[in-house]
Order: C-alpha cells, then structure tokens, then sequence
C-alpha cells in the first residue's frame, strides 16, 4: 500500500494522531502510561519519536516463522518493507543484520539501542529454560501436614 | 509541490490500467479542530425531542400541613381510606413526585453550524482520507490495499448488481480485510440501545463514493449488506460518513467519475466550484508544517546567531569518584600508589616469617601472679 497524495507533515500528523488514534493504548496502571500497539514501534510507547505511523522513517522488529526475526521498515510512500532473517547461530549476528541495514546506512541510526534490545529479547523469548526448575519440597508445618496426609491415605 | 501527483485506477479485477490526477481538494488543510466541531453539531441535528409528562408528578390535589405536626412541611395527599393518603408529593425527593428540572420539548436540539465551516470540514476530511498514516491510525485494515486514495475504475461499475460481485470487488483491491474486521467486531451494544433499535454495535468500514449520473445506483445495492461498508453519492458528501466519530482518516474507495468530478464539485485552485456558489477551497496558511524541515532550512540557519555557551560535557559541581577504585583518582591523591603497587609490596610476605612463640617462663609468670 502507498500514498501517492501529498504527503502531510509528520509534526502535523502527529498532532492529530496524538490523543487518539487506534495504536494507543491507555492505561490508568503506572502513572497513566501511553503504550502502543504500532508493529513499528520498538518500545511499544506512544511517543513522537518512536511512533512508526507518523514518522517517514521507521524500524518495527516482530517475530516470524520459526523462531526467526522480521526487520520491517517504511520505504518513501509509506510501504512497509519485511525482511526476515533465520534464526542465527549467535544472537550477535541477528543485531548485525539489523543494524546493518538500518542505523549504519543513516536509517534511524537513533532507534540502533531499540532495535537491538529489541532483537535480543526476542531471542531471549524463543530460548528454552536451561533446566527445569525443581519441584519444591515441603518443610516445616507443611511438610507434617503432607506426611499426616500420606499417613491417613495408607490406613 | 509544482507537478500535480498522478494516481493510480485500478480496475474491477484489481490491476492499475490507467492514472488519474489528484483533485485539488486533497491539498486542502487537515484541520482536526474544525471536523470536530461541524461532526458534533452536525450529529446533534438528527435528534428528536423527547421529555417527561408536563404532568408527571403533579396529578394529586397534595398540601403542606404547615407547621405544628411534627413533620416536614412538604406538600401531603390529602384525604384517607387509601395509603396514599398523608405521603409526601410534588417534590423531586418524594416518592411519586416529579423529577428535578423536568426535560422539556423545547430543549435545544438542534446546532446551526456555518455552511463554509461544514465545506471546510468536509474537504478536510476528505484530504484526510488520502493521508495514509491517518487511515490507519483510524484502524483500517490497510495493509493489503495497493494505493491510497483508492480509486477504482467506472467503466464495470454500472453493472455491478450483486452483492457476490461487490465482495469480488472488495476482495481485488484490497479492501476485504477491513470488511473482515467489521464483521469480527460486532457486539452487543451496552444498556438500554439494545431495545431502541441500535442491538449491535460495529465498527466502519471502506466508504464508496460513487458518481450516480454515470455509476447507476445498482452499485449501493450491491453493497449494502456487506458489513460497515456504505456508499454515498459525490454530489452529497456526508462528514458523518467522511469523518466518523469526528476522527479523521475514513478508508475510502473511490469510482474513478467521482474522482474526476471532485475538481468541478469543490473548484481547484484556479476555477471556483461548479455546484457551490461562490466557494473556493481553504488553502494551508503554512505551505511547509514540516518543522525539521524549516528550523534546519538555509534561510532560517543564516540568520539565528551561534548558540551561547559550549556543549555541557562536564557535570556541574563535579562527580565524585571513589579513590579506592578508581586508580587516576588514588594516584592523584597517593603518588605512591605507582611504585607500592609495582613492587607488589601490598602482597610481600613478612619476611621474618611467623612470630617466635614466648618462652615457657613467660606463661608461667603469667598465670601465677
């Protein structure tokens, strides 16, 4: 999808995408917090800087097929680009690509931290526990408890 | 902004066959304040009056006992053989009594609003639906559609009869998925609407504009029972429809003769309306709203004088550091930290080795005495 009309100010449509718009998500919890629900949003916060809608330019990292990264950006008339990267074999591999792509080639070198914080707890997310955690053994009053229990089941 | 932006027509099928130029009431100003304003007056004017019985509450011949009986001196019914008798009446805090300050017929119903300010809205709602970042922020389902503004072409419209080739339609542009989410949010509405007619609540989807002179009128049949898509005729633009809610950015799907009659509707730039006496379009007061764009321009950077004062590295009053950790900090203050801890002489051992241990006499002086 692009826009082939005149292109109205990112200032201006920030103004008026500023207290409403179906992105934002407001919530009374934590001192009333704006979030957002932008894909290009790599904070989730409804903000100027970080609004993907608004911006000309904008970087969106989302999760795709098999525990792989999805690198979206806004080209000029506002079509959103997806490149996926595979799951790479180190996690420092995956920020390469993103910021080579993005912040090294002058693309929103200010979102670089987000997007690899962003990228890396991603990553973190797909990762399985290292070992299980261990079932927890009673002690003290529960634990009597548990063995007057077992006590009474055997009679 | 000098070469008017072409767009693309997009045929029945979904593939662009030819290119139309924008209309001149897209580069109208986005105002948001003046939508809102004409959306609430005009929402206002299809209300119908509803009050109280202007005799609600006083159908009874009650009288205040006056003072002396040992209650309040609140009219009473009067008369006995019934309960009703000796109750207090009238009053809004009596049981079966008349409501505070009863609603009237005569109430204020209706809003007058400015034609040129209801003209101003509506061409500002229509910029807006061309801005594609105000169409999704309204929520639209966008993602799949080829262009906005979405025009598609008139020459297959006037046979478009049937709601089966309208969803067909839908589906080649793009817009289907919008219609997917109205039909996904429909939900019963909250409190006593549900029993006045409005049982359902759902959002709105695609608006199609269509020219009935040369588009027919077969087209809104089609349409009309796809959910929250509706049609409007160019000729009556509609902002309740252009501007839902009063939020900007309605997704709107164009035939490409109502694209074409936009610049005779609302006049371009040079020729004033056909249909609209005397009318011209609002043009921007600012032709740049980009602020970057201004503050960093040439003509603004050759005139404002060098900023005062440096750039701030260092912090006012100085950070303390800790000169046990930080060694630049110790050296500063213990030159001979250097060599102490060149020659290791922090780790030397005592080079007499373990203290000798007190002869035996010494404990026995000790503990005897």
């Amino acid at each position: 999808m692009s826009s082939a009309a005149y292109p109205a100010s990112p200032d201006l449509l920030w103004e008026i995408t500023r207290n409403n718009t179906s992105f934002l998500v407001k919530r009374k919890t934590g001192g009333g917090v704006q979030l957002s629900r932008d894909p290009l949003n790599l904070r989730n916060v409804h903000s100027r800087k970080h609004s993907g809608a608004v911006n000309k330019q904008a970087i969106g990292i989302v999760p795709s097929e098999k525990g792989g990264i999805s690198l979206l950006t806004k080209r000029k008339n506002g079509t959103t680009v997806t490149t996926s990267y595979k799951p790479a074999k180190t996690s420092r591999k995956s920020y390469h690509n993103i910021v080579n792509s993005t912040a090294k080639k002058g693309y929103r070198a200010d979102l670089r931290g987000d997007a690899v914080a962003r990228a890396s707890a991603l990553i973190r997310s797909y990762r399985k526990a290292v070992k299980p955690t261990p079932e927890s053994t009673p002690r003290g009053a529960k634990a009597k408890k548990d063995a007057a229990n077992a006590a009474s089941a055997d009679l | 902004m000098t070469s008017v932006p072409q767009i693309q027509v997009f045929s029945v099928e979904g593939k662009a066959d030819s290119e139309l130029p924008l209309p001149d009431v897209f580069k109208a100003p986005i105002r948001s304040d003046i939508v809102q304003t004409v959306h609430a007056g005009m929402a206002k004017n299809k209300r119908q009056a509803y009050a109280v019985s202007v005799k609600a509450g006083h159908q009874t011949s009650a009288e205040s006992w006056g003072t002396g009986r040992a209650v309040a001196r609140i009219p009473r019914v009067s008369g006995g053989g019934t309960h009703r008798a000796g109750q207090a009446a009238f009053g809004n805090m009596c049981r079966s009594g008349r409501m505070f300050a009863p609603t009237k017929v005569w109430r204020r119903w209706h809003v007058k609003i400015n034609l040129n300010q209801k003209r101003f809205a509506t061409a500002s709602a229509i910029a807006a639906s061309a801005s594609q970042p105000l169409v999704l922020s309204r929520g639209h389902k966008i993602s799949s559609t080829p262009s906005i503004p979405l025009v598609v072409s008139s020459s297959s419209l006037p046979e478009l009869a049937k709601t089966r080739s309208a969803v067909a339609l839908l589906k080649a542009v793009g817009a289907y998925s919008d219609v997917v989410k109205v039909s996904k949010s429909k939900k019963l509405r909250a409190g006593k609407g549900k029993l006045r007619g409005r049982r359902h609540r759902q959002r709105r989807g695609p608006l199609v504009i269509y020219d009935p002179a040369t588009d027919g009128k077969l087209l809104s049949k089609a349409f009309r029972n796809i959910p929250g898509v509706e049609t409007c005729p160019v000729s009556a633009l509609n902002l309740l429809q252009l501007a839902p809610g009063g939020h900007l950015g309605r997704f709107v799907i164009w035939s490409s003769d109502a694209f074409k009659s936009l610049d005779s509707i609302y006049g371009t730039s040079t020729t004033p309306s056909s249909t609209k006496k005397d009318y011209t379009l609002p043009s921007a007061q600012v032709t740049n709203p980009d602020i970057g764009r201004l503050i960093n321009s040439s003509e603004i950077q050759s005139v404002i004088r060098a900023a005062k004062g440096g750039a701030k590295t260092k912090r006012a009053g100085g950070q303390k550091k800790n000169p046990l950790t930080n060694k630049q900090i110790q050296l500063r203050l213990n030159p001979y930290a250097k060599g102490y801890a060149d020659a290791k002489l922090g780790q030397a051992k005592y080079k007499e080795g373990k203290p000798e241990r007190a002869a035996a006499t010494f404990s026995d002086v000790l503990n005897t005495a």
